[in-house]
């Protein structure tokens, strides 16, 4: 039995098959080569297809999970959407004049607006749509104030015509995921469709730089695409579009705006941007004149518009233009600029804000569909066939209290086309997205599209987040072209010099190395300590218990969570039972310097250049998490389980810092991960090392601190190797701060942090503001001699020079890191 | 009438602020009802850039950019601004006698008329303006009926709102919704403007956000202090026909003399004297002060008004109201 016996479509209108059930003649070849290829070869295609996308990456996020978003993985279906070229020709007319008259409208609404003042277009069903942005009126008569970009979903209807069912303007999306469709589809097409030529999107990608270029002065440097970042559903499509576009992806947070115009912050400074591929939506573009709360646009975007200093694709305010209201005046506003008929049919669309129409809608309302005239993705649509008797009355009664915020359409059955479920072939409803760009006055229409197929059968709604599946179109019956000049090149989306690196990359990865050092360290001290707790008792020894108490400040001192134990009124019973103090020192979230908030700002840092990482490092970081979570949340009483705990976290902290290394090139900006780690367990170093050394001690008591100190420095070991001796002040003193050869010396890294800040772009033959003060440090570390340090003082028993010396470094490193923060991250006088 | 006004605006950052965009809307807008004499806007600290533009609205903003670190801004507006007497009793008088019928108004506003087009813009909901129907929409129905002239139904609402809410300056802040202060009756002069504005647009009048100032008068025989005013905000209806009509439900007064406008906008937002973004975290805080008084020279031909008793009390951008004039 063949796979189309059973094919039925209940639809007005299938693709494939026409009323007597005969293949139309432009799917006859399709059709037999599916049959030919039976279930078990449509299997073997789909995975091959699965396994493109999945090697691809290629994902949609959903906003299905109670915490948050999930990735998806795109899917694609191996039977394509087929059009013969004689109708594509045809609707690809229509699109033109309306992609046409949207730009004319646009550019109306925002200057003259002869429309409003001609009575051609009601003013209500402008003002009344939440798309029109007053703070853009008047850029109408601006220079490139254009719909640069037009898409919009058709189908067919009962009459085998295309329509168009919704015009998406401001930032349309799945031109990514339908090349990416395209692409996949060739894997499989050349074996499962031989002889099938179908007209090639490459072109369209080029025709599209072609346009960018244009736009931003020849520089194409100055375009970037902007996105929300890496939580929004179509992430992966920015981040693949702008590499197919091959310009710069970028966050709001990575630019500033000044001298009326934006700029992009990288390493080596300011860089201009005047051509932006916009895939914020209008009013999260810019918090100071647009919606004052958003996070995802720039301060002065807007002004930067205004001065004529920046391109959009597509200008802020064009969401006005995706206005259900706007439907039936098309007719009227064709005529009035072009004087055209409309070539497109669109769903017969009452808009409530007229009374003829108003009567209309209330008489018919139980055969209507009722849309709100705003697209938003809250907005509830009535189907007036499904409602019963007290819902259409409500419904009535709001209509006649809000006329101007609705619109009523006809019901119309799309047409359904042939889709693979896994197990057979089914018909489904499906919608296809169609893309066009504008060159001069004209518009190009891209020969294919985005095909959305309804997840289950007779559903009329098809959206991505609501489940279903793509197809590729295909446009047939044409020679087979040749192949493109510029063919798809998959870039690799790696920013070649230190110089491009965006300043919220860099700043990120310097404090992922501060707080991925910091998280180690307090691991080591704390697990130390406990442990030493642990076995107190078993040594018998009093200068046990003085060390103890000292290495308990320590924590304190190193972690920042002051009072802690050197709170003068609860010390001397806090150093007995120490273990309240240490977990909370573990586990409070809330508390600064707390190992559990460290962790969470190295979670921050590690979100934010996620997209650098392995996959390796994504979920090593994802389960270091959750086993930190439910430690946390467990109330444990054995010092030992909590040895256990900080004996996984290390392992797990270590094994991210390893896999974190391995990821990147210090071009990439490993380097400023680098230079984060340094500084901080150059800092961490110093205030162990004054905690623990400064006082003078006991020796047995010293013996043991010189113990502590070596081991959480993991350098008990190479110690001994070194002097194969017993412990001596002056000994550790010379291996941990003073030997320039051992890499974990305060010596040793300063110098190696002197050289990493000459791989940077600042770096100049003298030294900058940011080196000065570890140079000054250097020559400290080097002029001193272990034997002038430990001299201390018989009045209070402390190390003097030492004590100095530590206190006087640990203020340069603070500096140091001040003023680089402020030469690299802060841009405010450049 | 001629008066001198002073505006100053402060922002007080928490931590010190290196770059922040800001927006001041402190110069007056000029019509025919008042002229701008003179205008001067100072910038403390230094603003590497300062520019115009004129809104939809027709307001002058002024867009700062400052670029040095400071832990507060000021921003103060000086205007000399003629309010013309004669000019607006003259608007006044043809309102009241033109004007239509709320039901005839209606009509009108339902079909096209050119002259109608830049009104619609204030016909519907905005960000701190919901339009809804129930309680507020029957507050407005109450006074206009379908035959009573929209002047007379807008003077009523204006009473009534003055007669039924409490001027209640430690009540509501800047996020308190246009229905809480209906509910509890209570609010400053934006609340009450807020509240007009929701209940005319809910039986499908544009209405308009006034900001502006009112001149006070101290009590006999003491000197008045510099900086005791606020800004001050009331309330603007189309009268389809004969225009704009001014009502100040916080004073149950039409302006006439002692109004200075600001600038015009769907609601506050649109108006608000100074607004920034600053990088970096922590609050802020704005502090305010105005002062409006005669100015030294004065014109003979034009009469003095009688000074009203009046009240004004604007809230600042930050949460807390600020102290009560």
């Amino acid at each position: 039995m063949g796979i189309f016996d059973r094919y039925f479509s209940e639809s007005s209108f299938d693709e494939m098959v026409d009323a007597q059930h005969q293949c139309r003649p432009h799917w006859q070849t399709i059709c037999d080569q599916v049959e030919a290829a039976g279930i078990e070869g449509l299997k073997a295609k789909q995975a091959e297809i699965d396994w493109s996308l999945e090697e691809n990456g290629v994902t949609y996020n959903v906003y299905d999970t109670p915490d948050g978003i999930s990735k998806r993985r795109w899917t694609l279906d191996p039977i394509p959407f087929v059009i013969t070229k004689k109708e594509w020709d045809g609707v690809v007319m229509g699109l033109r004049q309306r992609a046409k008259l949207f730009d004319l409208l646009l550019r109306d609404l925002y200057g003259d607006q002869r429309l409003l003042r001609q009575g051609i277009l009601p003013a209500e069903v402008v003002y009344a749509h939440k798309g029109y942005a007053p703070e853009m009126f008047g850029f109408g008569n601006k220079k490139d104030f254009d719909l640069f970009f037009y898409a919009t979903d058709m189908a067919r209807g009962p009459d085998g015509k295309f329509w168009v069912v919704n015009d998406r303007i401001q930032a349309p999306s799945g031109l990514g995921y339908a090349v990416e469709n395209r692409l996949s589809m060739n894997i499989v097409a050349k074996s499962l469709y031989p002889g099938v030529h179908t007209r090639r999107l490459a072109g369209f990608i080029e025709e599209m730089k072609a346009m960018i270029d244009r736009l931003s002065g020849g520089d194409r440097s100055k375009a970037a695409l902007l996105t929300p970042g890496p939580h929004n559903e179509t992430y992966f499509e920015h981040a693949y579009l702008s590499s197919l576009l091959e310009i710069s992806l970028v966050q709001g947070e990575d630019m500033l705006s000044k001298d009326g115009a934006l700029w992009l912050k990288n390493l080596s400074g300011l860089t201009r941007i005047n051509t932006l591929l916009r895939r914020v939506d209008d009013r999260y573009c810019d918090p100071l004149e647009l919606k004052n709360d958003s996070h995802l646009g720039v301060a002065g975007l807007v002004d930067a518009a205004r001065r004529e200093n920046l391109s959009m694709i597509n200008p802020v305010g064009s969401g006005i233009l995706e206005n259900l209201g706007f439907n039936p005046f098309m007719r009227n506003i064709a005529k009035f600029f072009l004087d055209e008929e409309l070539i497109l049919p669109q769903i017969a669309t009452w808009w409530c804000g007229q009374p003829g129409e108003l009567e209309y809608v209330l008489k018919h309302l139980d055969k209507l569909i009722v849309k709100h005239i705003d697209r938003t993705e809250t907005a509830q649509v009535y189907f007036g066939r499904k409602m019963d008797v007290p819902a259409l009355d409500a419904l009535r009664k709001r209509l006649q209290e809000f006329p101007h915020l609705y619109v009523a359409q006809e019901e119309i059955g799309f047409s359904t086309v042939p889709y693979f479920t896994g197990e057979s072939v089914e018909p489904r409803n499906a919608v296809i997205r169609s893309y066009a760009f504008k060159r001069d006055n004209e518009y190009w229409v891209m020969n294919g599209g985005l095909v959305r197929v309804a997840s289950q059968k007779d559903a009329f709604l098809v959206s991505s987040q609501k489940g279903g599946t793509s197809k590729d179109l295909w446009i047939v019956g044409e020679e087979e072209e040749r192949a493109p000049s510029n063919p798809f090149k998959q870039l690799p989306c790696i920013d070649a010099s230190i110089d491009q690196i965006s300043t919220r990359r860099a700043e990120n990865l310097f404090w992922l190395g501060r707080y991925l050092s910091r998280a180690i360290l307090t691991t080591r001290l704390i697990r130390y300590a406990v442990k030493r707790l642990i076995n107190v008792y078993r040594d018998e020894s009093y200068a046990s218990t003085e060390s103890q108490h000292q290495l308990l400040r320590a924590i304190t001192h190193m972690t920042m969570t002051y009072p802690g134990f050197l709170n003068r009124k609860t010390s001397g019973k806090l150093l007995e039972n120490p273990m309240q103090e240490i977990v909370s020192v573990l586990k409070e979230p809330s508390r600064v310097g707390s190992l559990s908030f460290t962790l969470s700002m190295l979670s921050g840092a590690n979100i934010s250049i996620k997209n650098l990482l392995g996959i390796e490092a994504w979920k090593l970081f994802d389960k270091l998490q959750r086993e930190w979570q439910i430690f946390c949340s467990a109330n444990t009483r054995m010092n030992r389980t909590i040895v256990n705990e900080m004996d996984k976290l290390h392992v797990n902290l270590l094994a991210y810092k390893e896999l974190v290394e391995e990821s990147m090139f210090r071009e990439q900006g490993l380097v400023l991960y680098d230079i984060g780690y340094r500084i901080e367990s150059v800092q961490l170093l110093i205030s162990k090392a004054r905690s623990l050394l400064c006082l003078r001690q006991e020796k047995a008591a010293e013996y043991e601190l010189l113990e502590a100190l070596l081991n959480t420095c993991e350098s008990f070991n190479a110690y001994r190797a070194h002097y194969r001796s017993a412990l001596q002040l002056e000994n550790v003193i010379d291996f941990l701060l003073l030997n320039p050869q051992y890499p974990k010396s305060l010596t040793y890294q300063t110098q190696k942090l002197l050289s990493d800040l000459k791989d940077l772009p600042k770096s100049r033959t003298h030294l900058t503001e940011y080196e000065v003060p570890i140079f000054q440090a250097n020559s400290r570390l080097k002029l001193a001699t272990a034997n002038a340090l430990v001299v201390y003082e018989e009045s209070d028993g402390v190390y003097k020079e030492l004590d100095t010396l530590l206190s006087d470094l640990s203020d340069l490193f603070m500096k140091a890191s001040d003023e680089f923060s402020k030469t690299y991250f802060s841009h405010y006088d450049e | 009438m001629i008066y001198d006004i002073f505006h100053e605006t402060v922002f007080h950052y928490q931590s010190k602020v290196t770059f922040s965009h800001n927006i001041a809307r402190l110069k007056p807008k000029e019509g025919r009802d008042q002229e701008l004499l003179s205008f001067r806007l100072d910038v403390e600290p230094y603003a590497s850039e300062i520019h115009a533009f004129v809104d939809m609205f027709g307001n002058t903003n002024h867009h700062l950019l400052l670029r040095e670190p400071h832990a507060s801004l000021t921003v103060t507006g000086h205007s000399r601004v003629r309010r013309r007497i004669k000019e607006v009793q003259r608007a006044i008088e043809r309102i009241k006698e033109g004007a239509p019928t709320y039901e005839k108004a209606l009509q009108r506003l339902s079909t096209f008329n050119a002259r109608d087009i830049a009104a619609k813009q204030f016909l519907f909901a905005s960000e701190l303006i919901p339009v809804e129907v129930g309680p507020i929409r029957d507050y407005a129905l109450a006074s206009f009926h379908p035959k009573r002239s929209l002047y007379e139904a807008g003077e009523e609402l204006m009473g009534r709102i003055f007669e039924d809410f409490e001027f209640n300056p430690a009540f509501s802040d800047l996020t308190t919704p246009v229905e809480t202060i209906f509910e509890e009756k209570k609010g400053v002069c934006q609340d009450f403007a807020h509240f007009a504005i929701a209940a005319l647009r809910s039986i499908g009048l544009p209405a308009r956000y006034v900001s502006g100032y009112i001149e006070t008068l101290p009590p006999k025989g003491t000197v008045k202090l510099f900086g005791v005013d606020a800004s001050h905000a009331w309330v603007s209806f189309y009268v389809p026909g004969s225009g704009w009509l001014d009502l100040d439900p916080t004073n149950n007064i039409i302006p006439l003399e002692q109004h200075i406008v600001m600038g015009h906008g769907r609601d506050y937002h649109d108006i608000s004297p100074l607004k920034g973004v600053v990088r970096g975290s922590g609050q802020s805080r704005l502090s305010v002060r105005v002062d409006v008084r005669r100015a030294a020279l004065q014109e003979t031909e034009e009469t003095a008004a009688p000074a009203h008793q009046t009240q004004s009390q604007s809230q600042s951008q930050s949460s807390p109201p600020s102290d009560p004039v």
